[in-house]
């Protein structure tokens, strides 16, 4: 266990602002891996200073689509899975492959080492095929992303009904005119035994069904429409309360409207 | 911070880990106001911090478990995350050379938030922190906001500087040692 000096509470306040070089850096974590009851507290101190120092900025605005930016992104990856930029974590671990010997003087040996192998590249396979895979999923976020980013996106806030059992329904939806894409984020979707949300477009007055809503436990759906039709008729969305399977005809929802947001831009 | 709320915070985290997606929109809620005046005040660019706080908050979805409770707080983790992805963005932008001329302009104490409605409460202490932080030694003041709010590293504000790492290093410390004893206790339970 390296002792503790008082230079490590100098570094230890760089660490808390994140101005520390990598040297100094990788010196303090070293210690700190050991165990130091001064630093870990200097450093608690030191990162409520940081977050004061923070709160000092003039605040400022968000939007408010970055929210369902953040949650539709999560809602498609894992927790826990690898990073695709470099982000100052500690790097994914790499199976190491040996390459293997010519000749062997146990047959038996050789023999092992070769399942070895064949065992180690199947792992490595295997997890090629879930970076793959990773990578996929990603380039499919980043393109219903793209719908939320896009220069003439319209936008629709979607309000509960007077027929709405709970005020808590709400949604947001987003359409790119230029692709035809749209994506709705909803809350407060759970629905009862037996029923299922359906969600619906309405043109001229008239609605067209877009599909049953599928909700998590808490009552939080994404919806993506790879098409929803010409932009320039869609006045805005709606979700009604259906049979389990949804309305028996797509364009007359049967039970109660209880959200709708009118499409706008 | 209380307590309680490092304990909240870090509740948060451990759902995360489970892939409770409520427990990121909480700690979401909870920090980004924060995250996104400081992003902003790197970046100089709203578009710029946005995205970077959705790249922020995706790590965090991801890499949860690389928080260490022994090294600070959940706040101070998230803060050092977003400053690190802004300087990143930063970089790729090619737009540094440009923020650090700026800056030399713009080193003065923050004016006063604009929307009195975000909160009474994170304005007071704001406003505290301002007068305080008006009261450092102005060396001291100077190597924390050029290295926090501009994102430069120790070895970049001492040559800025032209005084000694070590300086920097002690100019530091003794600048937030300082803070804590101009602020109340409570600000740092």
């Amino acid at each position: 266990m390296s002792l503790h000096r008082d230079d490590y509470i100098d570094l230890c306040a760089g660490y808390a602002l994140g101005s520390l070089d990598e040297g100094d850096r990788v010196r303090l974590e070293r210690h700190l891996d050991e165990g130091c009851e001064a630093c870990e507290k200097a450093l608690h101190d030191f990162s409520i200073g940081a977050k004061l120092l923070a709160g000092s900025l003039p605040a400022e605005t968000v939007g408010s689509a970055l929210r369902d930016r953040v949650m539709i992104a999560a809602g498609s990856i894992r927790p826990g899975a690898p990073a695709t930029t470099g982000d100052g974590a500690e790097p994914a671990k790499v199976l190491k492959l040996e390459r293997p010997r010519r000749t062997f003087a146990f047959p038996a040996l050789g023999w092992g080492l070769a399942a070895a192998f064949a065992i180690a590249a199947a792992l490595f396979w295997s997890k090629l095929e879930t970076a793959r895979t990773d990578l996929v999923k990603l380039r499919e976020e980043q393109r219903w992303a793209a719908v939320m980013n896009a220069p003439g996106a319209r936008l629709a806030q979607l309000a509960p009904t007077p027929q709405a059992a709970a005020a808590s329904f709400k949604g947001r939806a987003f359409v790119d005119p230029a692709t035809r894409r749209a994506v709705l984020v909803l809350d407060g979707v759970t629905a009862p035994a037996g029923r299922d949300f359906e969600l619906w477009a309405i043109r001229g007055g008239a609605p067209k069904a877009l599909g049953l809503v599928h909700a998590d436990a808490s009552g939080h759906a994404v919806v993506r429409l790879e098409d929803v039709g010409d932009p320039a008729t869609l006045a805005a969305f709606a979700v009604s309360l259906e049979p389990k399977g949804g309305a028996p005809t797509p364009d007359a929802p049967t039970g109660p409207v209880v959200l709708v947001g009118k499409v706008e831009g | 911070m209380a307590e309680s709320e490092q304990d909240r915070d870090v509740a948060c985290l451990l759902r995360i880990q489970t892939g409770d997606t409520r427990a990121l929109g909480e700690l979401f809620d909870r920090y980004t106001p924060l995250l996104y005046s400081f992003v902003k005040r790197i970046l100089k660019s709203g578009a710029d911090a946005e995205d970077t706080l959705q790249d922020v908050w995706i790590q965090v979805w991801r890499r949860s478990t690389t928080f260490d409770p022994r090294r600070g707080t959940v706040a101070g983790w998230l803060l050092t995350v977003a400053r690190s992805r802004a300087l990143d963005r930063y970089r790729s932008l090619s737009s540094r050379r440009n923020a650090e001329t700026r800056s030399e302009t713009e080193s003065a104490p923050p004016p006063a938030p604009r929307d009195p409605a975000t909160a009474a409460v994170a304005g007071q202490t704001g406003e505290r922190v301002r007068e305080a932080l008006a009261q450092l030694d102005p060396k001291q003041r100077q190597a924390i906001e050029i290295a926090y709010f501009d994102g430069l590293s120790q070895s970049e504000v001492a040559a800025r500087l032209a005084v000694p790492l070590g300086t920097v290093k002690s100019w530091t410390r003794q600048g937030l040692m300082r803070l804590r004893e101009l602020l109340p206790a409570e600000e740092w339970t």
